[in-house]
């Protein structure tokens, strides 16, 4: 039977400070630069053109056509970023969240432009495409009336 | 009268050794989290998970036996059966000359005791576990009750009251014969000591019957709730008196001479420092083996007492015999 030789270092460990980050008394340990978090979608600067779709290798984006936009639920998300690189308009990037854990799958956290923003965008359009309409009907009154 | 003051001292000493045997393994887990620069879990974890435990449901499988709910009744039962015959700083409660058998018989039987219960689970694994357990008691007792015998019957020749007894070692102790002979084979006593205090609380070489990584938890694998309670709280114990047990027979010295304490205080006194002796073996038999030691296979372990330890503990008691009877003078 030797002497371990484990014994001399276990025996320093003793005295020096433990090499932990006690997590949620401190901040996590800091993400290096680039890292690939929480999807980070902009639906103004979106454009519609499904490349996004295309590259996703998890199912995470669905086209909606009434609006020409896309919608994401982040539950099945890889963190690939092969749509933040595909994206020709940068609508989309990845950000340094990563503490995503919820109780519910569906949680408004883990989606982007869904339900309620999708009918409000569609009002939106309609209220634009009227405003559109009435201004143009005007426009040829105006234009009737001169003559 | 004296049994009722017998059995309340005894209640006494059941709850303060419960109380400070889990304390201890908190101090453990936490001792060896600091040597391997973690931070540990909180020094009262052992509590928690004490109740946390109780406060579970028990699964008792569909085929086990009705050993299955007895085996920790039995095993806690024996336990504190157990500390009635454990030196604590002063002689045992219901110490008397010879309960030295009784107390390795207790100790034997909680071992006993949990492979009944696992044999008895219906579970291979905890079968596995229990053969293993059974392989283990009966090699590591040797040694132990080689060395055991061979001390207690040196010190019967100092003239003791109570002869074979657990009591015998805070009359006089191995260490005043001073003799080079005894004092060699005293050390190596100590020695096969320490390495059968962490074979019966199975930590380092010797965590051969749980093994975790290889055998899942072994005999207590199917156990669950309030009787893998009863368990961890019986094995704390066993994990104390063992640790007592070596501290009487090598370190007995009291403080409360020095301190010229007498009667209830004096008791106290002895049992304070008896726990912080008991803490200190602890550290180097516990925490320092199983921080810095891997698991053997058993038939490795098995070897390491029969071919190690049986010889050590044969020469030890030899020096002893020979110091005593004068043959190299």
């Amino acid at each position: 039977m030797r002497v371990p030789p484990t014994l001399s270092t276990v025996l320093g460990n003793l005295f020096k400070k433990p090499a932990t980050n006690p997590f949620p008394k401190s901040d996590p340990v800091p993400v290096p630069e680039g890292f690939r978090g929480k999807l980070v979608y902009d639906v103004e600067k979106c454009v519609g053109c499904r490349l996004c779709i295309t590259v996703c290798p998890a199912g995470v984006i669905e086209y909606v056509p009434e609006v020409r936009k896309v919608t994401f639920w982040l539950g099945r998300c890889t963190f690939c970023a092969q749509c933040v690189d595909v994206c020709p308009v940068n609508a989309l990037s990845m950000s340094d969240e990563f503490l995503l854990a919820t109780a519910d799958k569906y949680d408004d956290n883990l989606r982007w432009f869904h339900g309620e923003e999708i009918e409000e965008f569609k009002r939106k359009l309609e209220e634009k495409k009227k405003a559109r309409e009435s201004f143009k009907k005007e426009a040829r009154k105006a234009v009737e009336s001169e003559g | 009268m004296n049994l009722i003051y017998a059995t309340l001292g005894f209640i006494g000493v059941y709850v303060y050794v419960s109380l400070v045997s889990l304390l201890w393994e908190g101090m453990d887990r936490k001792l060896v989290a600091r040597m391997q620069r973690r931070m540990g879990p909180p020094l009262l974890q052992p509590f928690y998970d004490f109740l946390k435990l109780v406060g579970k449901e028990s699964i008792i499988p569909r085929d086990a036996s009705r050993f299955f709910e007895l085996a920790p009744v039995l095993t806690l039962a024996t336990s504190i059966a157990l500390l009635a015959y454990t030196p604590l700083g002063f002689e045992p409660i219901f110490g008397t000359k010879g309960d030295v058998i009784v107390f390795v018989y207790l100790i034997t039987l909680m071992g006993f005791f949990r492979a009944l219960g696992a044999i008895s689970s219906g579970s291979p694994y905890a079968q596995i576990g229990a053969q293993r357990e059974m392989v283990l008691i009966a090699s590591k007792e040797v040694p132990m009750m080689l060395a055991l015998f061979a001390v207690l019957w040196r010190l019967n020749g100092l003239g003791v009251s109570r002869p074979f007894g657990m009591g015998t070692f805070y009359e006089h102790n191995v260490w005043e014969l001073g003799t080079p002979l005894s004092v060699i084979g005293t050390l190596i006593l100590l020695f096969v000591f320490l390495l059968w205090l962490s074979s019966e609380i199975e930590v380092g070489y010797f965590d051969v019957p749980e093994a975790e990584t290889e055998l899942a938890e072994g005999p207590m694998v199917e156990y669950s709730g309030r009787h893998l309670a009863l368990f961890e709280l019986a094995s704390a114990i066993k994990i104390f008196v063992s640790a007592s047990l070596v501290v009487a027979v090598f370190f007995p010295w009291g403080v409360s001479g020095y301190l010229g304490l007498t009667g209830v205080t004096a008791l106290v006194a002895e049992l304070l420092f008896h726990t912080l002796k008991v803490f200190a073996v602890l550290f180097a038999g516990m925490s320092l083996f199983r921080a810095i030691t891997g698991r053997l296979r058993i038939n490795q372990a098995v070897s390491t007492f029969w071919t190690r330890l049986f010889p050590a503990a044969i020469v030890g008691a030899l020096l002893l015999v020979i110091d005593t009877l004068g043959v190299v003078a």
